[in-house]
């Protein structure tokens, strides 16, 4: 069984992290099929005409604050002859696994009658396409975004349903943006409209998370009277939650939903370790458990790159988001040149020599970026990679810093989706074309039937060139 | 210094007839005819009205009561404006004390119905334990010192704090961690075979309190599991509960495990079910928004053990509860007293002013180490102790909050005295040092903490300064600014066109920006002496420091030690936003319109009694928000 899966042993030892080579420990690879991906196996087949795969499509989401100094980023030329900008001019050796999509507003990060808030409100409307409820207090609201839609559908397959991971924690205080309560500047994911998916910061506690269930060769019958107990201990909490409910007003009740909701997660999780229990499983020799979060920025950030490429490769969560920076994060870069900080200097004011060290720090993080892709690309997937299954989009919901607008935003998409992507291109969409509509296209290549999604209009054309499937 | 006189008499004014109201109430009611619609008319359409529509508010829209029931928010704005005085703006005719009292009573009445009879005490979201309160807890039920949190997420923060039950969120991975911290304390806790050395820990043996035989295993679990439940859920465990508790043991024994192994897994139940996760607090009618009711003994405990220690009750404040006297005065006095007095309260040091001054904050910034090379880890760290430990000196030695504003002594050592320019300290223990009478330093504003904080990494930012004195010591934050309108000079580099306040002085001139501006940038060039890190300097660059201003309301000073003088002078303003601040803190919750009888009657207080430290957190304690709650309106399906 082990020698027909698809993710090739040695591949697999190859695609860790240098920043990994640590002590080594032994983890379980959870699953070595792919379940549950029905209509990508087919769709594959049909729009790649080589033989059915199995794997799934990916989808992250890199988010990156602030805007982007766009004169660097957006090519002169459209169609796939095109140059590389110097802020994209690191990807030059992926530069065929990329679509660079210019003109994609996200409106409703546009004030609309809610005055300043810009930053807070493009994290929020992001990936919701919602905007979000001007306050820094109780009722938080803004929409379900798209990752967590499709962790909806994917999470039925995967160990984890979605993976959160940042490299700042939330906020320190109240009021982050004008008004906007810091959960909006702080997260990007929203499993419901008032329950943002806090990120995971550390990368020893998302190796945890990753390659918690069966561990060090733990007998088969303590392993499963340790999961009796822990079923009985969340029954009996939700029978607890259960019973208190009905003592509780509204709002109340709204609170413990949500802790209702998070234990039947858990469980549903459990019941899906159980069924996977006759699939094959390969010891993960190799994986190396991190100490616990870097103080070097970069190294922090490929660590979790590390981290999310083995859990997509594992199939352990097939959706994720990875704020780079909270939104409006005033951080600053002094290995790469900048030691002011980020939001201050977002404020350029036009200064070419301002401009210049946002285009430093946006290079950074484009390099960050490259170093994801190239991992994902080096593990194979088929008769291709992990990257061909995958749909990474990087981005920001500001364009230019200084003007706080929410259109011609900075939107890159890598991977080639399971085949239905054509990549090596710049697509140029007409003003104002809603951020939201490629979003509706990247639901139907995770499998998940939507007509409208956020403020859509529609699917978003020519994210390939012949007429297909998609 | 004539505005701060009128201003002060004013306030003394508005607290009088709050008392007057209390009693009885004005001699008429003031109607929205007879009183509201002419004072608008006379001072307020000329800038809201149809013309100007200034703020983006007009009040000329409103006719009658009922069409200014619709803008409760517009209402509570024009309430807030006109109690602060800051409308109308100075330089315009000022209205008669009297006819601001009778807006005020009419918005109080008509459009908040507040009333000496219609108490709110409002109602608090249920809550769920912050980390800070996660890591008590479990410390104080079990006796040891994990911190288990410290891989949790962060928690949300609203109205500046991160225990405000509306904002803290449950999303699923939280819940992984609370099982698997709850795993990995019980297995830390709870020995399950034979001890190491024969002995059990201490820990264990305060849990495990009997040892059972085959015949008394359940009654045996039954004691010990009882008595862990009702402290784990600071009150009473029913019987029901516990016969679930006791049904882990004989799941236990059941699969061929010890009666410690069954101990063990109801301990980790008892961690992640919602009656220790959250702090419940039960309606006897939750779906009546007028039905107040005081709360039950063993919440009341609980909301003075979060509030002054972020954790649960001990042993005698449960006793209290128990014995059902908690309510009375000199009980619950004493008992504040007491928990203050325990060290426990470092707590309230390290998340309210971690929070309300900025040490948590100063965690995160990052000052430009090639312009601030003094700025190291070791400097960070002094600041912040800097900081907690005078709270605490005012916290421990019952001192005036004023001493928040203005003091003459501060802690500090070696390094950090250097920093500020203070010889004769030395070595790396913080001390308590007394600043001569000439020094600019003394309060939090001139902390190293608070000036960093309001820094940006490469300067200093008058702006950011003026706006925190602003927000948390005068509990005025200005508006954001206009959408739009282009973000402020502080973000113009230092080059060699001008001062910063030249440069400042010259983007204000937007009409847009002014009135704001006026208010933040004065109060902010007084610590222009200061640099982003809080070092003393003379000259900013080439150009020499001009600490001097002149606030809109007309008063002038030459520097730092003017302007804390005019801010002590405002020490009714100061008391309300720290009460404010305070029970904010206390409640879990934001401030309501209908909170504001409970914050005067607090500031009054404060304002009479030497605004001792103690005396705003008794006063809290003993508040109607504190001791209360109402149900919402609601259905139950």
């Amino acid at each position: 069984m082990i020698e027909s899966s698809s993710i090739p042993r040695r591949t697999f030892l190859k695609g860790l992290g240098t920043a990994l080579a640590l002590p080594l420990l032994d983890a379980m690879l959870p699953r070595l099929g792919f379940p549950g991906n029905g209509l990508t196996g087919t769709a594959f087949s049909a729009v790649t005409g080589g033989a059915a795969k199995a794997a799934p499509n990916r989808l992250a989401f890199l988010y990156v604050p602030n805007g982007i100094h766009m004169e660097a980023w957006t090519p002169s030329a459209v169609g796939a002859d095109f140059e590389l900008p110097p802020t994209l001019a690191a990807l030059k050796p992926l530069k065929d696994q990329l679509l660079v999509l210019s003109g994609l507003t996200q409106d409703k990060a546009r004030p609309n009658g809610d005055g300043p808030g810009d930053h807070a409100r493009a994290a929020a409307a992001f990936l919701t396409g919602v905007q979000p409820l001007k306050t820094h207090g109780a009722n938080i609201r803004a929409g379900i975004s798209i990752d967590q839609i499709v962790a909806e559908k994917t999470g039925m397959w995967t160990m984890l349903p979605s993976l959160e991971l940042g490299c700042d924690r939330g906020m320190v205080s109240g009021d982050c943006d004008s008004g906007y309560s810091c959960a909006y500047s702080a997260n990007i994911s929203w499993k419901t409209e008032s329950l943002p998916m806090a990120k995971e910061i550390n990368p020893r506690v998302v190796f945890e998370r990753l390659f918690s269930s069966g561990s060090k060769g733990e007998a088969e019958e303590s392993r499963l009277r340790r999961e009796r107990y822990r079923r009985s201990i969340l029954d009996f909490v939700l029978d607890d939650a259960a019973r208190l409910k009905k003592k509780l007003g509204s709002t109340d009740r709204r609170k413990l939903d949500e802790y209702l909701g998070a234990v039947r997660e858990i469980e549903g999780r459990i019941e899906r370790a159980e069924r996977s229990q006759d699939e094959p499983q390969a010891p993960m020799q190799g994986v190396a458990k991190p100490d616990g979060t870097p103080k070097d920025y970069q190294e922090h950030i490929r660590l979790l790159c590390d981290l999310l490429v083995l859990a997509f490769q594992a199939d352990i969560t097939r959706v994720s988001t990875f704020m780079l920076a909270n939104e409006g994060s005033n951080r600053s870069y002094p290995f790469a040149g900048v030691p002011e900080g980020h939001h201050d200097l977002s404020h350029h004011g036009g200064k070419p020599e301002k401009q210049e060290r946002i285009q430093k720090i946006n290079h950074f993080h484009v390099t960050q970026l490259e170093y994801f892709l190239k991992k994902l690309q080096s593990i194979k997937e088929g008769d291709g990679t992990l990257l061909d299954n995958s749909m990474i989009i990087f981005g920001s919901g500001i364009s230019d810093g200084n003007r706080h607008n929410h259109d011609e935003l900075p939107v890159l998409l890598a991977g080639k989706g399971g085949g239905t992507i054509e990549t090596g291109r710049h697509v140029r969409y007409p003003r104002d074309t809603p951020l939201n509509n490629l979003y509706l296209s990247l639901l139907v290549r995770m499998e998940v039937q939507a007509e409208k999604l956020g403020d859509s209009t529609g699917r978003l054309p020519q994210l390939f060139t012949q007429p297909r499937l998609f | 210094m004539r505005t701060t006189v009128v201003l002060f008499s004013t306030v003394i004014l508005l607290l009088e007839s709050e008392a007057a109201l209390l009693a009885d109430g004005p001699p008429k009611a003031p109607s929205f005819e007879g009183d509201v619609a002419p004072f608008l008319a006379k001072h307020c359409t000329g800038c809201h009205g149809p013309e100007k529509k200034k703020a983006d508010l007009a009040l000329d829209v409103y006719t009658d009561s009922s069409s200014a029931l619709k803008d409760q928010q517009v209402w509570e704005k024009v309430s807030k404006k006109l109690r602060a005085r800051e409308m109308p703006p100075k330089g315009r005719p000022q209205p008669q004390v009297a006819d601001v009292e009778a807006v005020l009573f009419w918005i109080d009445s008509a459009i908040f119905h507040l009333s000496p009879e219609r108490k709110d005490p409002g109602r608090v979201t249920l809550r769920r334990l912050n980390r800070a309160e996660y890591d008590n807890t479990v410390r104080d039920l079990l006796g040891v010192d994990f911190k288990p949190a410290e891989d949790f997420p962060a928690d949300e923060v609203g109205y500046g704090f991160d225990n405000i039950g509306d904002v803290l969120s449950l999303p699923p991975m939280l819940m992984d961690h609370y099982l698997v911290a709850a795993e990995k304390i019980a297995e830390e806790v709870i020995v399950t075979g034979k001890p190491s050395g024969g002995e059990l820990p201490e820990a264990h043996r305060r849990i495990v309190i009997c040892e059972p035989t085959e015949s008394t295993q359940k009654d045996c679990a039954r004691q010990i599991l009882e008595r862990l439940a009702a402290r784990a859920y600071r009150r009473p465990a029913a019987p029901e509960e516990v016969d679930r508790l006791v049904s882990f043991v004989l799941v236990a024994l059941q699969s061929g495990d010890s009666f410690e192994k069954g101990i063990q897994l109801a301990l980790e139940a008892i961690l992640v079910s919602p009656h220790f996760l959250f702090r419940v607090e039960v309606d006897p009618e939750p779906f009546r928004s007028d039905a107040s009711h005081p709360l039950g003994d063993f919440e009341l405990a609980s909301r003075l053990s979060y509030f002054l220690w972020s954790s649960m009750p001990d042993d005698a404040l449960f006793e209290a509860a128990r014995r059902g006297d908690l309510r009375k005065a000199e009980v619950l006095e004493a008992e504040a007293r007491r928990m203050l007095k325990d060290p426990k309260s470092k707590a309230l040091v390290e998340n309210f002013a971690g929070q309300w001054l900025g040490t948590r904050k100063l965690k995160m910034v990052s000052p430009d180490p090639g312009r601030f090379p003094a700025f190291d880890e070791e400097l960070r760290s002094a600041m912040a102790r800097e900081t907690e430990l005078f709270f605490e000196a005012v916290l421990k030695e019952d001192r005036s909050v004023l001493d928040f504003i203005d003091a003459d002594f501060t802690f500090l050592n070696e390094k950090l005295a250097r920093h500020y320019g203070i010889s004769g300290v030395e070595g790396k223990e913080l001390r308590r040092v007394t600043f001569n009478a000439s020094s600019e330093r003394g309060g939090v504003l001139t902390s190293g903490t608070v000036l960093t904080i309001t820094s940006n990494p490469t300067r200093t930012s008058p702006v950011k300064r003026g706006k925190w004195v602003l927000e948390q010591i005068l509990g005025a934050p200005p508006p954001p600014p206009p959408a739009g309108v282009k973000e402020l000079s502080e973000e113009e580099s230092a080059v060699s066109s001008g001062t910063l306040r030249e440069r400042m002085e010259k983007h204000r001139a937007d009409p847009n920006c002014a009135t704001c501006h006026a208010r933040m940038d004065p109060i902010g060039f007084a610590f222009e002496n200061f640099d982003a890190v809080g070092g003393w300097r003379d000259r900013d660059g080439q150009f020499p420091i001009d600490p001097s201003g002149l606030l809109p309301e007309g008063e002038s000073f030459s520097g730092v030690k003017g302007l804390k003088a005019i801010l002590k002078g405002r020490k009714a303003e100061f008391c309300r936003a720290l009460t404010e601040k305070m029970l904010t803190y206390a409640l879990g919750r934001g401030m309501e319109p209908y909170d504001r009888p409970a914050v005067d009657r607090i500031v009054r207080a404060l304002l009479e009694g030497g605004a001792r430290f103690s005396t705003l957190i008794l006063e809290i304690v003993k508040s109607d928000p504190f001791q209360m709650r109402r149900g919402e309106r609601g259905t139950t399906s």
